[in-house]
């Protein structure tokens, strides 16, 4: 008893001091909320913070900006193309070190590209940004020249880490599904990131990276970074307002809210660069035959029909109530944070929410009203009811048809919302049983997959809309192979263009996650997309490095292209930090109140007993 | 489930005479109706994730959609086109190898998974079980044996209380209480996690450290778990104090403590420990509820993980695990039941 | 016993009225009884009060407070003179949703208590009444269907054939069964060696008739009293699995008002009212049945007379 008393007490000292900082290690402690690391081996996993591990433990041939994402300088110093486009040399540099010492050359990029091209689960990956590549070679220790059949708009997008040739070479095509790339032995994963990963193993709940002091890029300004996984928000809330953490990520809107008042934390909603949508189903068939499969309602199938309805969606309003402020109303399935290829519908073509428009459209492409007020056909039959899909697991997604459906009905048109879970939904996609669904995309700095998604030749394969104009399909061929950044870019913008009159997609928002730091213990985050995108989970991994204690962040980092990057993290105050629960002693009160209910009743009870029979 | 001592889990004549076999048949019989039981729930776990509508190979491709040659690879790997009885045997095969499949979400054995998560659950749900026995227990004695007592009346009450709770939700609580803090009460607990981040968990500091972060879930799962105990444990006794064999030691003169410890609560545990092994389906879900609530990494929150993707060998890896324990908890009982009566063995 | 008519003197009265007789005055004895617990009454009176709440819901509360697309409360507002208990991340009135969700959790609970039970009551029946080997199997069944642990089940069969309220019954009746099972098994085993049964045997009354006379009627009393507390565990059942997200998305039960409450974050941002009632009213319908179910047993089984 005595003893427990002893360790009691001792317990919360303990604990408390494990939070506290050393003063001699600065750490870095990550909140991750959702999904997490499916695998360290950067040839299989696919969920979200697996990207985030390997890009600390290694480097990769071209970065991105932090103001849009757009190729910058990383392993390779620069690049340049031959005249027709179809050989790309990059200059590797010199001077970099894998964790064991090892120099990193050309070699080890020409060994993992050729593994991407000439492998198995290698190429799930990591295949599409090596489409049309027939060779990668180094001919000498600081050059890779790529060979391609034609030439590659996407180039130099290349999101493959550089792994050591020294190492991998031992793991074989049958080993490679289930190599782990996990620190084994008290050693840490090889690799020649900023950071080196000394802990952690797929689906584990900590990771715990130390610093590469001899990075080439710069030593990083903290020592230690560790990831902690949480299932659920109030308990990462909890450890970042208490100190454990100092950093939360994946936070909803109204967590972002609750925060703004904490002077030792700044918390944001970070503009991703993804997009939620109303999909429809723009003719399902049989790739193989041509054949119409599925059940779609003519209606969806009419493009005009689709385009009336973007002026039935009130997405300001989706916005504040669906997504409680944290997204912006979307437009086209280029996201804005993609400055150069994002194209913004000019007033008199955007989607305004007027559902006197909506019916004048709708109308004129033949879909009256009959004598019972809903709307028909242009052949006079009913239209009947529309189905829409959400998915079960998303909240946002059963709301945003919920409102869709309510301003269908002001419409005249009847609909009905049915819920599937995810896996079940695609199921549904491929048979062609639907009408419309919402979903989300996430879309990435070269936006040509996503736009490819959109193509005849995906349908059946990565397209869910089933959508096909021969157009569409031929600006795409073009932009894909195109060697001339401007026509590049009005290509693309021309096809967001199609895209918006036909509407396959009615782009409902641009998303945004909750991010919250501990201001008071670390500055000088910059976001990506600069201004407004998230702190982390970016496109590299600036911030880790670049960040600083606030003991040291009088001044931060200047951007590697010059000038000081604005919209950083600036250090604030730290306070007590309180838990904002007081009406909390009402839900106490309540549980007491409870039990002495019940124990009034069994006294009652008592008093019935007949004397006391042992 | 009720809370009757006796539902008639042993019925009292199986055939009309009553032969005494001796333990040793008793414990083959036991045996043998667990592997029964084992074998009938290797068939349900089979043909659950066999009735899947929907193709797997799609689903897996999760936004990242495969072509008709890679689905037809990925059947390949898992069987899943082979016929059905031939999968059903390989299944068998695969299981008593221990090869329980790969998870599809993290691509590593999902025995090694169920390893890796099962000691966080059995830490939790056995310091819990263990607790809540040995004090719903004694509240149940003591309850029972001053009836309408004082501490009876206050402890029945209590244990009512609780056992109309949902356990999670006595977490939840729990958690804004004591975790979170409110008015003068300081939040000292950790609000979830087994480990706090930078601290080596085999050290002695780690040690402490985890069970400084399991102190809530085991209070929540122990207090959810004692009042079922000491409800049973409670009109177990009483029954037995009706018994007539009670008033024959009251009139040899032994005393009251002699009769309680000697005759009756040796009686009444008989029942309470069948009941207490009966209910390991609830021990099993409160495990999973309380991982949720308070993000303990054990197979509980693997399961709701596995949920999203959803991860079928994980699930069919995880109900195998669980019907096991449940299916040896019952035979454990049986056989404690059958050595300590052996009015049972017939 | 035969009844007097006041003039005529003693009248032959017809099996059937003179059995019916009998109940009827079982009947008023057990309610009799009943009425002495206290925390029976008590458990009583705070069903028929949720009860009557399910039923006069659309009365209550109107029905388009359930709407997200009309909601045009604050954002987790806190509890004030026009939403007495705060309003949800939607901004719909939080009572509202309690309101209602008191149908669906009580709706779920009876009908799986309802399946359970009348599987059980028949398999219990045929296992106990029934010997050689036809006894044998739906014994061995009830066994192997007992060790399905239920939450593991429930969640396979969620990732199995999709989310929704009838997957939630018959998960809570399937695994549910064979406790009731069990429990008729026993009774009707001790019920077949009363005398008057083998009498009626002796007389050659078929099988399915003296099931059907003399032994369900016995047994029905316990089945009554272990279905209040089977409806008890249902109910808490269906409130876990919508609390873990496996109900139906589109109805609001108690359950899946605290999975939501729980996904926002509710402690953190310190709204008590979405977290702490719903919970309550769980507590409080699951006690009602509790203690009703106890009292019943008490009632209804003379050797448990004593326990109280």
């Amino acid at each position: 008893m005595a003893l427990g008393l002893v360790l009691g007490s001792l317990l919360p000292a303990m604990a408390l001091g494990s939070t506290a900082q050393a003063k001699d290690k600065v750490v870095f402690h990550v909140g991750i909320l959702g999904e997490g690391v499916d695998s360290l081996n950067p040839f299989l996993g696919f969920q979200a913070p697996s990207y985030e591990m390997w890009g600390l433990t290694y480097d990769y041939l071209v970065g991105y900006s932090m103001t849009d994402m757009s190729p910058e300088p990383d392993l390779a110093t620069k690049w340049k193309t031959s005249a027709d486009g179809r050989t790309w040399t990059f200059t590797v540099r010199s001077g970099v070190k894998f964790s064991d010492g090892v120099p990193l050359t050309a070699k080890d990029v020409a060994y993992t590209y050729n593994r991407v091209l000439h492998g198995t689960v290698e190429q799930s990956n990591w295949l599409s940004y090596l489409t049309g590549v027939t060779s990668v070679t180094a001919p000498n220790d600081t050059t890779v020249v790529m060979k391609l059949k034609k030439p590659i708009a996407t180039l130099p997008l290349l999101p493959i880490p550089i792994v050591p040739e020294h190492i991998w070479k031992n793991v074989s095509e049958k080993d490679i599904k289930s190599y782990a790339a996990e620190p084994s032995g008290g050693k840490p994963v090889v690799g020649s990131g900023p950071f080196r990963l000394v802990q952690g193993t797929a689906d584990g709940s900590t990771f715990k990276f130390e610093a590469n002091p001899d990075y080439w890029g710069g030593a990083p300004h903290v020592d230690e970074v560790i990831f902690q996984f949480y299932k659920n928000d109030d308990a990462a809330v909890q450890a970042l307002i208490k100190g454990e953490i100092d950093f939360v990520e994946g936070i909803t809107a109204l967590e972002v809210k609750s925060l703004q008042g904490q002077p030792s934390i700044t918390a944001h909603n970070g503009n991703s660069p993804g997009f939620d949508e109303i999909a429809f189903n723009a003719g399902s068939i049989d790739v193989k035959t041509g054949k119409p499969i599925g059940n779609p309602n003519p209606a969806v199938l009419d493009p005009k029909f689709r385009h009336a309805l973007g002026y039935a969606l009130d997405l300001p309003t989706l916005i504040k109530k669906v997504y409680q402020g944290g997204g912006l109303p979307g437009t086209t399935i280029v996201p804005p944070n993609y400055k150069a290829y994002h194209w913004e519908p000019p007033a008199d073509q955007k989607f305004t929410f007027d559902l006197a428009k909506a019916g004048q459209l709708l109308d004129e492409a033949g879909y009256k009203k009959g004598s019972d007020g809903l709307r028909t056909l242009p052949d006079g039959s009913p239209i009947g009811t529309l189905r829409l899909a959400a998915r079960s697991d998303s909240p946002t997604s059963l709301h945003t048809m919920d409102y869709f459906k309510q301003w269908l009905s002001d419409l005249g048109i009847k609909s009905d919302v049915s819920t599937y879970s995810s896996s079940q939904l695609t199921g549904v996609i491929y048979k062609g049983n639907f009408d419309a669904f919402q979903w989300g995309w996430y879309v990435e700095p070269d936006p040509d997959s996503m736009l490819s998604y959109m193509t005849c030749g995906q349908r059946n394969g990565s397209s869910d809309s089933w959508y096909c104009n021969k157009a569409y399909d031929k600006l795409y061929n073009k932009q894909h192979v195109s060697t001339d950044q401007t026509q590049r870019e009005a290509e693309i913008k021309q096809m967001q263009e199609i895209l918006y009159r036909d509407s396959p997609y009615l782009v409902t928002a641009y998303s945004s996650i909750g991010e919250a730091v501990r201001s008071d213990r670390f500055a000088c985050l910059v976001p990506q997309p600069n201004p407004g995108g998230v702190w982390l989970e970016q496109y590299g991994v600036y911030n880790y490095i670049h960040m600083k204690p606030v003991s040291e962040a009088s001044n931060c980092d200047s951007a590697t292209a010059g000038g000081e990057l604005s919209g950083a993290v600036k250090a604030t105050s730290s306070s007590d930090s309180s838990s904002s629960t007081g009406p909390f002693l009402i839900g106490a009160g309540v549980v007491v109140v409870l039990l002495l209910v019940a124990g009034g009743i069994t006294m009652m009870r008592r008093r019935t007993t007949v004397g006391d029979r042992e | 489930m009720s809370l009757v001592a006796d539902p008639g889990l042993v019925s009292e004549s199986e055939d009309v005479q009553t032969r005494t076999r001796g333990y040793a048949s008793y414990l083959g019989l036991k045996v043998l109706g667990a592997i029964g039981s084992l074998m009938f729930m290797l068939v349900v776990n089979f043909f659950l994730f066999r009735v899947l509508p929907g193709d797997p190979a799609r689903t897996l491709g999760r936004g990242r959609l495969t072509t008709d040659a890679q689905k037809a690879a990925f059947n390949k790997a898992y069987g899943l086109n082979q016929p059905l009885p031939e999968q059903f045997w390989t299944f068998l095969k695969n299981t008593a190898h221990g090869d329980l499949g790969i998870s599809i979400q993290y691509r590593v054995p999902v025995s090694h998974l169920i390893w890796e998560r099962l000691w966080p659950t059995v830490l939790l749900v056995g310091t819990s079980t263990i607790l809540a026995t040995v004090i719903g227990v004694y509240l149940g004695i003591r309850g029972a044996w001053k009836r309408g007592g004082r501490f009876d009346k206050i402890s029945t009450s209590l244990s009512l209380t609780l056992y109309s709770m949902p356990e999670w939700w006595l977490g939840l609580m729990l958690i804004a209480g004591l975790g979170v803090g409110f008015w003068f009460v300081p939040g000292i607990f950790p609000t979830g996690g087994l480990h706090s981040p930078d601290v080596n968990p085999s050290s002695l500091h780690g040690i402490l450290d985890t069970t400084w972060h399991l102190v809530l879930p085991v209070t929540t799962l122990t207090l959810a778990y004692l009042a079922d105990y000491s409800l049973i444990m409670r009109s177990s006794l009483l029954d037995e104090l009706g018994e007539d064999y009670l008033l024959t030691a009251r009139a040899k003169g032994l005393r009251d403590v002699q009769v309680r410890n000697r005759h009756a609560v040796r009686n009444a545990m008989l029942p309470t420990t069948t009941i207490i092994a009966l209910n390991i389906g609830f021990v099993v879900s409160g495990a999973i509820t309380v991982e949720t609530v308070f993000s303990i990494p054990g197979l509980g929150l693997l399961s709701i993980d596995a949920l999203q993707a959803p991860d079928f060998w994980v699930l069919q890896g995880f109900f195998l695990v669980a019907s096991a324990g449940v299916i040896l908890a019952n035979l454990v009982a049986n056989l404690i039941y059958g050595w300590l009566d052996p009015r049972v063995r017939t | 016993m035969t009844t007097t008519n006041e003039s005529t003197g003693t009248v032959p009265v017809s099996a059937r009225r003179l059995t019916r007789q009998r109940r009827v005055a079982a009947w008023k004895r057990g309610w009799a009884q009943f009425r002495t617990h206290r925390s029976g009454m008590v458990g009583l009176g705070i069903l028929v009060f949720f009860v009557l709440v399910a039923l006069l819901a659309p009365i209550l509360a109107s029905s388009q407070g359930l709407d997200v697309t009309t909601a045009n409360g604050p954002v987790l507002g806190a509890p004030s003179g026009h939403y007495l208990l705060g309003t949800d991340e939607n901004g719909r009135s939080v009572l509202t949703l309690l309101i209602w969700g008191s149908r669906i959790s009580l709706f779920v609970g009876l009908l799986a208590t309802l399946i359970s039970m009348v599987i059980g009551t028949l398999l219990g029946l045929v296992s106990g009444y029934f010997g050689g080997w036809i006894g044998r199997i739906t014994f061995r069944l009830t066994e192997w269907f007992l060790v399905i642990p239920f939450l593991p089940l429930a969640i396979v069969l969620a990732s199995v054939l999709g989310r929704s309220l009838f997957n939630i019954v018959l998960v809570i009746g399937v695994t549910s069964w064979p406790g009731t099972a069990l429990l008729i098994r026993s009774q009707t085993l001790s019920i077949k060696e009363r005398a008057y049964v083998e009498r009626a045997e002796a007389i050659g009354a078929g099988r399915w008739h003296q099931i059907g006379k003399h032994v369900l009627p016995n047994v029905m009393p316990m089945v009554f009293a272990n279905t209040t507390l089977t409806v008890a565990i249902a109910i808490l059942s269906e409130t876990t699995l919508s609390f873990l997200g496996l109900g139906d998305p589109t109805r609001t039960s108690w359950g899946s008002m605290l999975d939501s409450a729980f996904e926002i974050g509710s402690i953190t941002t310190g709204s008590w009212w979405y977290i702490v009632p719903p919970g309550v009213c769980v507590v409080l319908v699951v006690l009602a049945f509790t203690l009703i179910g106890q009292a019943l047993e008490e009632v209804l089984n003379p050797r448990l007379r004593a326990r109280s």
